[in-house]
């Protein structure tokens, strides 16, 4: 080989090395997105900038099982306006929550009641959701640390542990998220000394517009006297990214869409 | 003169040597048996209003108008800095505190409970009730100092044992509490447990969470306002003249004593000290007739000798001395064997307490501590020493009265 | 002939019989006054802890006071209506479906107990009916008028004939609002019981909260309300046989083991108490029987010199000495027996002292005593042997004395 050409790659591989080692770990990386990244896209696909469902929620004990059927209207994750439609006992009970405050309009007793703080650990609406659950729905973005803890097969799993200043009561929460449409399939809190509280669910994925969305989600608590427990919610309807009124997020609609 | 009736009484007292042993023996038990009554009663009064003053209210304490029977945020005591300077230049202010105050709920993962924040300054705390003493279970030393803190990030909590319990929390363990601040929003914050205090006061072992106080600041929106201002003072007795100067310096807020939070802790006091004297009347009246009795009967028996005294030109009045010296001796040495081992057994009743665990479960339910340590107090000792005094005094009058009736003649020639 | 020298010489010393009389019978008095008076008070106590709600025996599931859910719930009340029905030991019961709502008055909400209560049975077995302040108790015909307590009203702001509201739970854990009246106000005296309890007939309840044939508990009041345990017992055995192992019958002194603790310390100091005082009136016994003896030294030397022995000596003063016993506490008994029935039924009372006890859940005023027969009969028993055994030293002692200086003693 003449001169030239052995100095071309005398000069040119120690480049194509360099080059190699950072580029292929970053090609790798590439496929594999961050954590952060999961996290943020499940959220978007959850919430998107607004929200309007409609839903079934089936709150099942080892005596009874109930069945109500609601709409909700949301924007983010910061204001929300929930309609009970059925039965005809709770039809017309409204409730608003704007950040971390939250009202209840009861028809039958023709009352606004701002939910005190006592009662945020309390089922809504009978349900193994709490009030808190609705009201914080503490964004997982901004409150957890996230980690991967793995990648094989149609899922990822996720860890995230909740940040020092972060008010959540759990010691771990942990996602599956199915890597083809970025949303949540099952969400297991954990308390700090790693024991299970409860699981939910997401399954039944369907189409809504451009959209694919969960449209069953089982909520199960795990604790022992809650055996038996069980929530379903079934979504029948949903619009995202639509235009919502923005009257629906003040409290005068708490009775003007009551009926 | 006087050597010579003491010397007579001690000789007719050494005659009958086992009646006034037994004399001697029944005061000192009985003088025993009220020590120790008084004593424990008197300790276990003290320690419950003890408790309450020292970690809850302190001798005095500062609201502002309406707090108490309706706790808002709203109602703050603004001027803290005033009270600052007015406290720190009373001598008679032993250490005061300010506390922020609010009620809210504290949630972990496996439960939630209603529960109130007291954001404090622990060495403020250290001062006026030692709080550090409380931290249970009883850990060594530098465990005790690692506990007593809030920590680097003062997101730290020293929090009841009771409400420890019910949330299934241990040192280290996550706490959220949630309130609403001053602006009416609902926040919540984390805390995490550094220590678990058993303070023997109901209301704090079950309710209380205490956080540093810049952490309570800033999680309620609050500036310099306070909530509570627990004042205590180096003498009890000065109470209600430090309690009106206050409220002459600051009408606008609220200057209660301790026994105007919780009276039924000065009626625990005062049904003590009924209980304790009518058991030392009780006692001293039996004292008295077994005195009575002894020296009834040993003048009796002396009539004779008596009889041939007089004759012979002792006044009626030496005569009277003998006998009053007599019992006064009795009741003396009554009085100080009684003294000395009433008073050893409350000095290690004192240091060592009365364990009555066996009854935890009454103790536990009303927040007070099984270990009862006896008080000692000068009053009872001069309170006894009175009544034996009394009845030693008393007790001749009887046979006095029968000596001066009976004839030094009729006497002698009775047999 | 022991027995007639012993009485001759009782009544030849009346001076001192009559003291010792006295000193022995008000001792006996006292004992027998001051266990009247503890053991009175603290059943008075007691009872008005048990008897203001509680109730002497309470039939709940066995997870119930632990877990107080809706999952924990008596789900066949007639079933177990059925077996208490067929009790003959019980006096009456009725059923309660507690449950915790949040009150909205206009101003505030506050969280408090509601509770679904038969009101003509309740008048039976708790003192709701009898603590009714202002308007008027429930009736069976009742429907959504309350029966609040005093404190909570206050917090509510509300007074009879006013309207509130309160949202909660139904038995199947649905949502459940409703308006209510205020019918009457009671105040039992414990603080924490009047600022967080409501009642409400239980018929209307049941309607509102989907509690048909439910109940949080039974309460049951037994004929003997003593036999509280044993009929706790009874019934604990036939629920498990008839309804489900699920099931407990609780007497109150299981459920308030700490008052009840609380009250036998206050027993055992009150006893440390009195055992002080009678260890100081055992010397005096003892001394005063020493003095007696004493004085007859010289005529028990000259019965010794006659030839009794000193064992038949002993025998005459022992037979004195019990004999004289015996009469006082048998007078103090008599006197100690008149005070407790007396103060039985006009109490002391004693002003002052009602803060301390309303801090321990304890509404009390008046302290009465109770006439126990069995208790004096113990506590003469007790003060006669104490007597007895205080005399044994003098005597003993007095009979070694040999004959001829006890003849010379001067």
């Amino acid at each position: 080989m003449s001169l030239c050409t052995r100095s071309l790659i005398v000069l040119l591989l120690p480049l194509l090395v360099v080059t190699c080692c950072v580029a292929v770990p970053l090609v790798f990386a590439l496929d594999q997105p961050a954590a952060e990244i999961i996290i943020q896209r499940v959220e978007d696909n959850l919430n998107g900038d607004s929200l309007v469902m409609d839903f079934t929620m089936v709150v099942a004990t080892q005596r009874f099982q109930r069945t109500m059927r609601m709409r909700s209207y949301a924007v983010g994750t910061h204001k929300s306006f929930v309609q009970i439609l059925y039965p005809g006992k709770d039809r017309g009970i409204t409730f608003l929550k704007i950040d971390n405050a939250m009202w209840q309009y009861v028809p039958r007793i023709e009352k606004i009641i701002k939910i005190p703080v006592s009662m945020m650990l309390q089922s809504w609406m009978g349900s193994d959701f709490t009030n808190d659950d609705l009201v914080r729905e503490s964004s997982l973005s901004a409150d957890y640390q996230k980690k991967i803890l793995s990648a094989d097969g149609q899922m990822f799993l996720i860890e995230l542990i909740p940040k020092d200043e972060a008010a959540v009561v759990w010691g771990k929460v942990v996602m599956g998220v199915d890597k083809g449409n970025y949303l949540p399939t099952k969400v297991s809190y954990f308390d700090e000394d790693g024991l299970l509280i409860r699981e939910l669910i997401y399954t039944d994925v369907q189409q809504f517009g451009t959209r694919l969305y969960p449209t069953r989600w089982i909520m199960l608590p795990k604790q022992a006297h809650k055996v038996g427990h069980q929530t379903t919610v079934q979504i029948s309807n949903l619009v995202m990214d639509s235009e919502i009124d923005p009257v629906y997020f003040t409290k005068r609609a708490l009775k003007q869409f009551s009926q | 003169m006087f050597s010579m009736t003491a010397k007579i009484a001690w000789a007719s007292l050494v005659r009958r040597r086992v009646r006034s042993l037994m004399v001697v023996i029944m005061i000192a038990i009985s003088l025993w048996g009220l020590l120790f009554i008084e004593g424990i009663y008197d300790g276990m009064t003290e320690q419950m209003i003890d408790t309450a003053i020292r970690v809850d209210c302190g001798h005095i304490s500062i609201f502002a108008q309406g707090y108490r029977l309706d706790p808002d945020l709203y109602k703050q005591i603004a001027d803290s800095a005033v009270i600052d300077e007015v406290l720190q230049h009373d001598q008679r202010v032993r250490s005061y505190t300010k506390r922020l105050q609010q009620t809210g709920l504290v949630s972990t993962a496996h439960a939630a409970r209603g529960a109130s924040i007291y954001g404090v300054n622990l060495q403020d705390e250290e001062r006026q009730c030692s709080l550090s003493g409380y931290l249970y279970p009883r850990a060594n030393s530098d465990r005790i100092q690692r506990e007593y803190d809030f920590g680097v990030k003062l997101c730290g909590a020293l929090i009841g044992y009771k409400l420890a319990d019910k949330l299934q929390v241990k040192i280290g363990s996550k706490l959220i509490f949630s309130a609403q601040n001053l602006q009416g929003e609902l926040q919540s914050m984390v805390l995490k447990v550094s220590g678990v205090l058993k303070s023997n006061n109901m209301l704090f072992d079950d309710k209380v969470i205490f956080v540093s106080a810049a952490t309570a600041r800033k999680f309620l929106g609050l500036e310099g306002q306070v909530s509570h201002v627990a004042i205590l003072l180096n003498d009890e007795t000065q109470t209600l003249a430090v309690q009106q100067e206050l409220s002459r310096e600051f009408p606008q807020l609220e200057i209660l004593r301790w026994d105007q939070l919780y009276p039924a802790l000065l009626q625990s006091r005062q049904m003590m000290k009924v209980s304790n004297m009518v058991i030392s009347t009780l006692i001293f009246c039996a004292v008295s007739l077994g005195i009575i009795g002894v020296m009834l009967v040993s003048v009796l028996e002396r009539l004779r000798e008596f009889g041939i005294m007089q004759a012979v030109g002792t006044t009626f009045g030496q005569i009277r001395n003998i006998v009053v010296v007599e019992s006064l001796l009795l009741g003396g040495s009554g009085f100080i064997l009684g003294a000395v081992i009433g008073g050893l057994t409350l000095v290690y009743f004192r240091a060592y307490g009365l364990d009555l665990s066996v009854f935890s479960t009454a103790f536990e339910q009303f927040g007070m501590d099984a270990v009862t340590y006896a008080v000692i107090r000068p009053s009872f000792f001069i309170n006894a020493a009175i009544a034996v005094l009394m009845s030693t005094l008393v007790s001749v009058l009887l046979p006095l009265r029968v000596l001066k009736s009976s004839q030094p003649v009729e006497i002698i020639s009775k047999l | 002939m022991i027995f007639q020298l012993a009485v001759r010489n009782i009544l030849a010393h009346k001076k001192r019989s009559i003291v010792t009389l006295i000193l022995i019978a008000s001792s006996t008095a006292m004992l027998v006054f001051a266990s009247a008076w503890m053991e009175g008070s603290h059943a008075l106590m007691l009872k008005n802890a048990v008897e203001i709600y509680p109730g002497y025996i309470q039939i709940c599931d066995k997870d119930f006071p632990a877990a107080t859910s809706y999952d924990h719930l008596i789900f066949d009340a007639s079933a177990i209506e059925k077996i208490l029905n067929n009790q003959p030991n019980i006096a009456s019961y009725a059923m309660r479906f507690e449950s915790f709502v949040l009150f909205s008055g206009d101003e505030k909400s506050v969280g408090a107990m509601l509770t679904g209560v038969q009101p003509a049975r309740e008048v039976y077995l708790s003192r709701l009916a009898a603590s009714l302040q202002r308007g008027s108790y429930l009736t069976t015909d009742d429907t959504n008028q309350i029966y609040i307590g005093a404190e909570l009203a206050k917090r509510l702001k509300v007074e009879v004939d006013d309207e509130l509201a309160f949202v909660g739970s139904g038995a199947d854990y649905s949502f459940t609002a409703d308006k209510v009246i205020i019918k009457g106000i009671f105040k039992t005296g414990l603080f924490d019981f009047d600022a967080s309890s409501a009642f409400i007939n239980k018929k209307y309840f049941d309607h509102i909260m989907a509690a048909q044939n439910l109940a949080t508990q039974f309460v049951v009041l037994p004929k003997n309300p003593q036999l509280a345990q044993q009929v706790a017992e009874i019934l604990n055995a036939e629920l498990s046989i008839k309804v489900a192992e699920q099931y407990q019958a609780q007497s109150w002194q299981q459920r308030m083991s700490g008052l009840v603790q609380a009250m036998e310390l206050d027993s055992m100091f009150g006893y440390i108490t009195l055992g002080v005082i009678f260890i100081v009136i055992f010397f005096v016994v003892m001394i005063y029987t020493l003095l007696a003896v004493y004085g007859r030294v010289r005529e028990i030397g000259v019965m010794r010199a006659i030839g009794t022995t000193p064992s038949q000596i002993m025998a005459m003063l022992m037979l004195e000495n019990g004999l004289l016993a015996s009469l006082s506490v048998f007078a103090g008994g008599i006197v100690g027996g008149i005070l407790a029935v007396y103060f039985e039924y006009n109490p002391i009372v004693i002003s002052g002292m009602e803060e301390q006890f309303k801090q321990y859940g304890l509404a009390v005023s008046s302290m009465p005593t109770i006439f126990m027969p069995a208790m004096i009969v113990r506590d003469m028993t007790v003060m006669f042997v104490l007597t007895l055994l205080s005399t044994l030293y003098p005597v003993l002692k007095v009979n070694r004395i040999p004959p001829i200086e006890a003849i010379h003693h001067v």
